[in-house]
């Protein structure tokens, strides 16, 4: 006859990979197995009978002592998730770990025991977590990295500066390769600084979502880019686009932002919220960059704020700018 | 539909309160910030009723739910829930790191079971206390469905009840509204009601 006697019972506890510690009502150790003296900072025998906290003096306070009364007085079950109790007992995974004070992630489980006619029994469950919340930390930071590398500015949706620096690169090497014109329209929010100052942050945000949309709005073919360049700034690629038509592009956006008479009365400029935009065009040549471009077209747009702002300025590489 | 008389009512929610004013003092000394729950009703439905009752008006919405089995005084299914959009916040803000993922990790599930057992150990645990009884709990168990999946579990019968509990979360940076739906049937009520009685006795005595 198939028969589970005590010996096999205790054998069983001290082989099984999670730990347990079964304490009376009064909290005195009844059990401990293996697995847990086996993980204690010095693993020692514990001698049935010493209460619980003088094994683990610290948690004499704290959720541990509230789930142990939870069980014993209640009747209640109680979980300890790792995450919002940071290794509370005094374990270790490994000897490595334990020469290098690394605690073990645990997740406890404290349940009480009612047999009939007796005081109440408590068991706590520990379980070692140490490699899921490994693998969380893991999972946690590609994603952080898929978030970075997303192409979308998030405020405004359009692209961000990232897309910008790979866009940028790759149709000027296209550009170079089948000696096209490429431009570059670099634009800013005239005294979007008296802005924010005046009508505050959220207001400051919603004129630039209002701009990036209409900027968006302008750009009808399918190759051109606008993106966030930073802050209040925009920039827009335009690959296969000369001179005259990459001022068509510029005039319709500083039109169609006028247009929105988006108030703005701390502006020195206009009653409403107006943008300068500095253009520049090259056919790439060898040994060309495409930050070479990017210069330039800054050089423009920062001679455009310095003459009235509201307006279009064109650089080219010899350094002559004209609107 | 069954319906308690007020001072019934107001029992259960001067309760209820007392237990989720203790659970905000233990959430909040886990977190180091102020948490402050409170239960402005309570209500008893069919369970069809509160399926929709917890629909809020959205087709089939999503929710977290944290269920425990409570048997005793009066034996309940209990089950706390978020809208599932709401739970990621709660937990994250909890937890202190932010996880761009649109579903909880396996970790944050366990935070989320662990709210939710203090929750509803502090509701049962007053409960017991004020009402001189004892229930036993079990461990709580996590799942995400439509209200309808997670009332609808089995042993729950058509014909039970559900006593529904709102909950307001207030954290700093949330707000929230949760919902505790006890789930019971006939003999369970009456048992229910019978030591609300009792209780509200106990006062009558000793005026």
């Amino acid at each position: 006859m198939l028969k589970i006697t005590q010996e096999l019972l205790i054998g069983m506890l001290s082989t099984i990979n999670i730990g347990i510690v079964l304490l009376d009502s009064e909290c005195r150790v009844v059990l401990i197995n293996d697995w847990v003296i086996n993980h204690l900072e010095t693993p020692e025998k514990i001698t049935n009978g010493v209460c619980f906290y003088t094994v683990f003096p610290k948690m004499s306070q704290g959720r541990i002592h509230e789930a142990i009364k939870m069980a014993i007085h209640h009747n209640l079950s109680s979980t300890l998730s790792p995450s919002l109790n940071k290794s509370p007992l005094p374990l270790f995974s490994s000897p490595l770990d334990r020469k290098k004070g690394i605690r073990m992630q645990q997740a406890i489980q404290i349940i009480p025991i009612q047999l009939e006619d007796a005081p109440r029994y408590c068991l706590l469950q520990i379980t070692d977590v140490t490699l899921s919340i490994h693998r969380e930390k893991l999972l946690r930071n590609q994603a952080l990295l898929l978030r970075e590398q997303s192409y979308f500015d998030a405020l405004t949706g359009v692209a961000n500066r990232r897309r910008f620096n790979e866009y940028a690169e790759d149709e000027f090497r296209r550009a170079r390769r089948t000696v096209s014109p490429f431009s570059l329209l670099m634009i800013d929010v005239d005294h979007f600084k008296l802005y924010n100052d005046y009508y505050g942050h959220l207001e400051g945000d919603h004129c630039l979502k209002q701009v990036a949309m209409t900027l968006a709005r302008t750009i009808k073919r399918p190759a051109d880019l606008l993106t966030r360049y930073g802050g209040e700034e925009f920039a827009v690629i335009l690959p296969d686009t000369n001179r005259e038509g990459s001022y068509t592009v510029a005039d319709g956006m500083l039109n169609e932002i006028r247009n929105l008479k988006i108030e703005h009365i701390k502006s020195l400029t206009s009653p409403y919220v107006t943008v300068s935009i500095g253009a520049a065009t090259t056919v790439p040549k060898k040994n060309e960059l495409v930050t070479d471009l990017i210069k330039i077209a800054d050089r423009a747009l920062y001679y455009a704020k310095g003459t009235g702002r509201n307006k279009i300025v064109f650089a080219t590489e010899e350094g002559t700018i004209f609107s | 539909m069954f319906q308690l008389i007020e001072i019934q009512h107001d029992a259960l929610v001067e309760v209820f309160n007392v237990g989720v004013g203790r659970a905000a003092a233990a959430l909040s000394s886990m977190v180091n910030e102020e948490i402050i729950l409170s239960v402005p009703d309570v209500y008893f439905l069919s369970i069809q009723d509160a399926t929709t009752a917890l629909n809020g008006g959205r087709e089939a919405p999503k929710v977290c739910g944290v269920s425990q089995r409570f048997a005793g005084a009066f034996n309940t299914n209990v089950t706390l829930m978020f809208p599932e959009d709401k739970s990621l916040e709660l937990v994250r803000l909890m937890v202190g790191e932010s996880i761009p993922l649109e579903q909880l990790t396996e970790m944050e599930h366990e935070a989320l079971s662990e709210i939710g057992n203090i929750l509803l150990n502090s509701c049962m645990g007053t409960m017991a206390d004020i009402l001189n009884s004892e229930m036993h709990g079990s461990l709580p168990e996590y799942q995400v469905g439509t209200p309808e999946e997670i009332l609808g579990i089995s042993g729950n019968n058509i014909s039970d009840l559900v006593l529904i509990l709102r909950i307001n979360f207030i954290l700093e940076k949330l707000k929230l509204q949760g919902y505790v739906a006890f789930v019971m049937d006939a003999a369970a009520m009456e048992d229910i009601c019978r030591h609300i009685n009792d209780y509200l006795a106990s006062f009558a005595h000793n005026d």
